[in-house]
Parts: C-alpha cells; sequence; structure tokens
C-alpha cells in the first residue's frame, strides 16, 4: 500500500493581501465557484455585446498544461481568449496579469484573485525565480496560463516584440504553446477609453507549438520567442509579408 | 412557530434570567479590564521578559475579541447562538481542507459545505432525526461523489479526509449546536466553552508548575503528566462549582454526577487537544492557519470543543434530557 501523501496549500501561511498577490495562491471551492460565475457572465457579454467568434477550435489540445498566447491590444484581451478555452479546462485557467496593474490596491488584488484568478507578473523587477515559480506551477498543477509576450498593450494596435521570459518558462518542458489573433479588441476598448465600444471580436486560434527539444537558457529562449512571434504574426492580418521580413531577420 | 421557540430563538431580553449567565458575563468582563492591568503590574516588576511580552500582548487582544464573539451570540438567543457555531463549524472545515489538501476535490468539499448547512438547518428547526440522518447520507454520498473523478489513486485518502472533516465539523460541533434547543441553554453552553478553554489553560499553568513525565512526546513534545492530572482537578472543580446552580434539581445535580461530567470534559478536551497536534504532525504543520494572532488557526483555539461537544450533549440528553417537550420541527412544521 502506498504511503498517503497530503499537499497542504502552497498559500495555506500568507495573510490574506500577500495570499491574494501570490503565485502559490490555490483555489478552494468558494473561489472556484467565483471564477465560474464570472467567467460565464463574461462569455455572455462578450456573446451579447461583441458577438465573439472563435475560428480554429480544434488546435486546441484537450488537456492541461497548455499556455495561450496572443497579440495584446486591450483589456478585453483576457477575457476573449478565456473564452475560448472549453469548460473542462476553465478551473486551470490562470491569466498572467501585470502586477503593477492588477495587484496594487486590496480591490483589484480582490478582484483579480477572486474572479480573474489571476496571477501577477512583475514586469519591473520580474525575477527569473518568479519565472521559475510559474513553470513549476504550469507543469506540476497542471494549468493553462493566458499571457502576452509583447509585456503589455500596444498603444496603436500593431505587434510589438515579444519579451523573452516566455521562454523561461517553456524552455525544455513539454507544454504545448497556442498562438491566437485577436481582432476587434483594440477597436472596441483601446488603451485609454473609458468604456468597450460594441464591435465585433475574434478570436483565431492557431496550432499549437511544443518546444520540449528546446535547451533551457538563453539561446534557447530567444530561439521560442522568435518562433512564437512568428506564429502569432503569421496568424495576424498581411501576414505574408511580415513573416518573411521577419524570419530573414531571425535568421 | 410558537412564542416559546421565538423566545428562545430571538429573545435577547431573556439573556440574563439564569444568574449563572449573569455572573459568568460579569465575570469574564471583570477578567478582561483586569488582565491589562496585571500584565503592566507584571511588567513593571520586571516579571515579564522582553520574549514573552508582545505574545501575551496578542493573546490577550485575541481574547479580548474573540470572548464577545463566543458570548454575545449566545445572549442573544439560539438562532445567533446556531449561527455562531455553524459559521465557527464552516471556518474550521476551510482551515482543515486547506492543511490537508482536501480543498484541491471541489466535489467532496461540496458536499461537507451543504451537510455543515443543513445540519445547523435541522438544529434550527429542531428536528432531530435529520440531524442524525445527515452523517451516513454525507458519508454514503461524499463516498459516491469521489467515484465520479474516476481516479481510484488515493481515493481512500479523499474520502477518509472528507469523511474525518464532516464528521468533526459538521456532526461533532452540530451537536453543540444542537444543545441551544433547551430553553436553558445559556449557562449550559457557556459552561462548556468556559471549562474547555479554561481546562487547556489549567493544563499549561499545571504543567509548568508541576511537570512530571511526559504525555506524549512524539505527538506534543510540550504535555506532560502533570500538566494533565493539574487539568482534570481543576476543570472537575469548575464544573461541579459552576454546574451545581444550573443543573439544580436535575438527574446530574449532584456533585458525583456534575464531578464526572468535569472530568468527560477534561479528559476529552486534552484528547482534542492531542488529536490536532497529531494532526498537523501528520501535515508537518506548526499552525493550521494564520487567523488568530497569538493562537495560530481556529482549529488550534477551538480543537477541544469539537470533541467534548457530542460527549457533553449526550451525557446531559441521557441524563436530564436537551429540549425534551421543546416544539420540534419549528420551521418545517408538522
Amino acid at each position: 500500500m502506498n504511503s498517503w501523501s497530503y499537499k497542504p496549500a502552497r498559500d495555506l501561511n500568507l495573510k490574506t493581501r500577500r495570499r491574494w498577490a501570490s503565485l502559490d495562491r490555490e483555489s478552494g471551492l468558494v473561489s472556484t465557484v467565483m471564477h465560474q460565475i464570472w467567467w460565464l457572465f463574461v462569455r455572455t457579454y462578450l456573446a451579447v455585446w461583441h458577438r465573439l467568434e472563435i475560428t480554429g477550435r480544434e488546435h486546441l489540445p484537450a488537456d492541461a498544461p497548455l499556455v495561450l498566447v496572443a497579440n495584446h491590444t486591450s483589456h478585453l484581451d483576457t477575457l476573449a481568449m478565456a473564452a475560448a478555452i472549453p469548460w473542462r479546462l476553465r478551473g486551470r485557467l490562470l491569466p498572467i496579469a501585470a502586477g503593477d496593474v492588477f495587484f496594487t490596491t486590496p480591490v483589484t488584488s480582490a478582484f483579480s484573485a477572486f474572479m480573474l484568478n489571476a496571477l501577477p507578473m512583475w514586469r519591473k523587477n520580474c525575477g527569473s525565480h518568479a519565472l521559475k515559480q510559474l513553470r513549476e506551477r504550469l507543469v506540476g498543477d497542471p494549468c493553462v496560463f493566458i499571457l502576452f509576450p509583447e509585456g503589455g498593450r500596444s498603444r496603436d494596435g500593431a505587434l510589438m516584440a515579444f519579451k523573452p521570459g516566455l521562454g523561461m518558462i517553456v524552455a525544455g518542458a513539454d507544454v504545448p504553446v497556442v498562438p491566437c489573433w485577436l481582432s476587434g479588441c483594440f477597436d472596441a476598448f483601446p488603451p485609454g477609453r473609458k468604456l468597450p465600444r460594441r464591435c465585433r471580436i475574434r478570436v483565431e486560434i492557431g496550432p499549437p507549438l511544443n518546444f520540449a527539444g528546446v535547451s533551457n537558457d538563453r539561446g534557447g529562449w530567444q530561439q521560442i520567442t522568435a518562433e512564437t512571434e512568428a506564429a502569432v504574426r503569421r496568424l495576424g492580418p498581411g501576414a505574408e509579408a511580415v513573416s518573411e521580413s521577419k524570419s530573414e531577420a531571425a535568421d | 412557530m410558537t412564542q416559546e421557540s421565538r423566545d428562545r430563538l430571538f429573545g435577547y431580553e431573556h439573556a440574563f434570567d439564569d444568574p449563572v449567565t449573569l455572573a459568568v458575563t460579569i465575570g469574564l468582563a471583570v477578567a478582561l479590564l483586569v488582565t491589562p492591568l496585571i500584565l503592566l503590574g507584571l511588567d513593571r516588576l520586571g516579571k515579564i521578559g522582553p520574549g514573552m511580552r508582545p505574545e501575551l500582548w496578542r493573546r490577550y487582544f485575541s481574547w479580548l475579541i474573540l470572548v464577545p464573539l463566543i458570548l454575545v451570540p449566545i445572549l442573544m438567543g439560539a438562532f445567533w447562538a446556531v449561527m455562531g457555531i455553524g459559521i465557527l463549524g464552516l471556518l474550521c472545515g476551510r482551515e482543515y481542507s486547506r492543511a490537508t489538501g482536501l480543498f484541491r476535490e471541489h466535489l467532496i468539499n461540496a458536499v461537507i459545505v451543504v451537510g455543515i448547512f443543513l445540519i445547523y438547518f435541522a438544529v434550527l428547526d429542531n428536528w432531530y432525526r435529520l440531524f442524525v440522518a445527515l452523517t451516513p447520507l454525507s458519508i454514503s454520498l461524499m463516498a459516491a461523489v469521489a467515484i465520479t473523478a474516476d481516479r481510484p489513486q488515493g481515493y481512500i485518502q479523499r474520502v477518509a479526509l472528507g469523511v474525518l472533516g464532516f464528521t468533526l465539523f459538521g456532526t461533532g460541533l452540530g451537536h453543540l449546536a444542537f444543545l441551544t434547543n433547551d430553553p436553558g441553554y445559556r449557562p449550559v453552553l457557556i459552561l462548556v466553552f468556559l471549562a474547555v478553554e479554561a481546562n487547556d489553560v489549567f493544563a499549561f499553568l499545571s504543567g509548568k508548575a508541576i511537570g512530571g513525565p511526559k504525555l506524549a512526546p512524539n505527538t506534543s513534545p510540550n504535555k506532560t503528566a502533570g500538566g494533565s492530572l493539574g487539568a482534570l482537578v481543576l476543570t472537575t472543580l469548575l464544573v461541579v462549582g459552576i454546574g451545581t446552580p444550573i443543573f439544580r434539581g436535575t438527574a446530574i445535580g449532584g456533585w458525583p454526577q456534575l464531578a464526572i461530567l468535569g472530568m468527560l470534559i477534561s479528559v476529552v478536551g486534552q484528547l482534542g487537544d492531542l488529536m490536532l497536534s497529531s494532526i498537523k504532525r501528520d501535515l508537518g504543520l506548526k499552525d493550521m492557519g494564520t487567523t488568530i494572532p497569538g493562537h495560530g488557526g481556529l482549529l488550534d483555539r477551538f480543537d477541544s470543543l469539537i470533541l467534548v461537544a457530542p460527549v457533553v450533549f449526550h451525557y446531559l440528553n441521557y441524563f436530564v434530557g436537551v429540549g425534551t417537550g421543546e416544539p420540534q420541527n419549528i420551521f418545517t412544521g408538522g
């Protein structure tokens, strides 16, 4: 007979506010119910107000772990991506959100933790330790991450260069990285706008990439960043011309 | 709902009908007022080491919050007391579930939460049959819902953790709440809370004063036989002292019967303490949580109460009867 193994909550002895902003935060029954209600609400809102259209669902792997990446132009992005995830994976969903936007006040922290189930990424001083923690969590739990490798919302709607953090999370791990392209979010709710405008949002899901064979070092991270950026770009508008020039530049 | 049920559930104007309730309330208020003066005095005399000072004050402030939190609902009426104990049960269950890892099993947890809600509803309704039925039904349901994950590895552990959690925080604590179905519940509940908490303090003090061989060195290295025996004697005296006016004229009104009650509370209370120590040792944790400053989690404070509750309930129910002749099915009719 195997001996029993107890795994206490990783955030067991953290005080409430530290817990909300912790990468070790784990959801219990109440917060799981809250997340489900929130995502149901979001899905309904996007369907009704933005006539959300999702294509390429067949590319989504059936099980966690899994990382979804996309272009980032709006606060609606995370919501649209989450809506594209099937119900059975939604309990494992952890969007990666900017700590300096979503986890600065008690109210936003509570919202990010209880509703979005977001994990903070501190953009100014994100150490390799935090990325390692995210990686262990992604593979160990396992879970579904939504992240935007541009590291912030594009102010003009055009795709910006990807940052290497994504590489540090997935290099050498057998985790599918699913590139997506979001269109309509920038028109609906660009940075600086108070309320979303009514216009259609589309999510296009591309075929997954796998970086299990890529070494977990600087070269590997750069390779992953470049390949993912190219894959996301390929899904975007006018992709052909851009991707060719990009791949030449990468070589 | 009859007038007598309404009086019992919501009749705050009857809070001090029993002189024991009034006396203990005044005693506790005085103790809470005098303790800081004693602490300051001892500090002035240099009797408190610098390491102990913040710890003692933290404990004092925790009690300053806990005593009214426990006492006020009991005084306000049975409804509030049941709500208070129910919330305590849910919070303890949450702590337990996070500490053991059971919180990752949402279906089992949902059964525990719904079961606890129903248990306290049965208590409020004074529906003893439902109260009794909920334990076996919830256990069966947990065993059943755990199948649906189709993950036999760890099945026994998941279900067993669920069963232990439900029986401790649902069934066990529920018995404490069921005591409120007697119109004279106030002094009885106060006696139980007071005796259980005093038992801890007595064990600590007599352990310091007498010491002796270790009780269970692997489980709880600080507990000694001297502390245990000291608590047994002092708690029994306390229960006989406060219990005599409460139970005068009933089948357990005599001192031998009250002494047995006191010994039961002391022994079972200490076992509850050791039970939680065993759970924490098994999990490799020092405290169950961070809810109460200076004490740890809620369970670190109320561990003894959980085992004492059913023992006291059935001792009283067997010899005196809890709420006999009271209207039943208050809300559900019938």
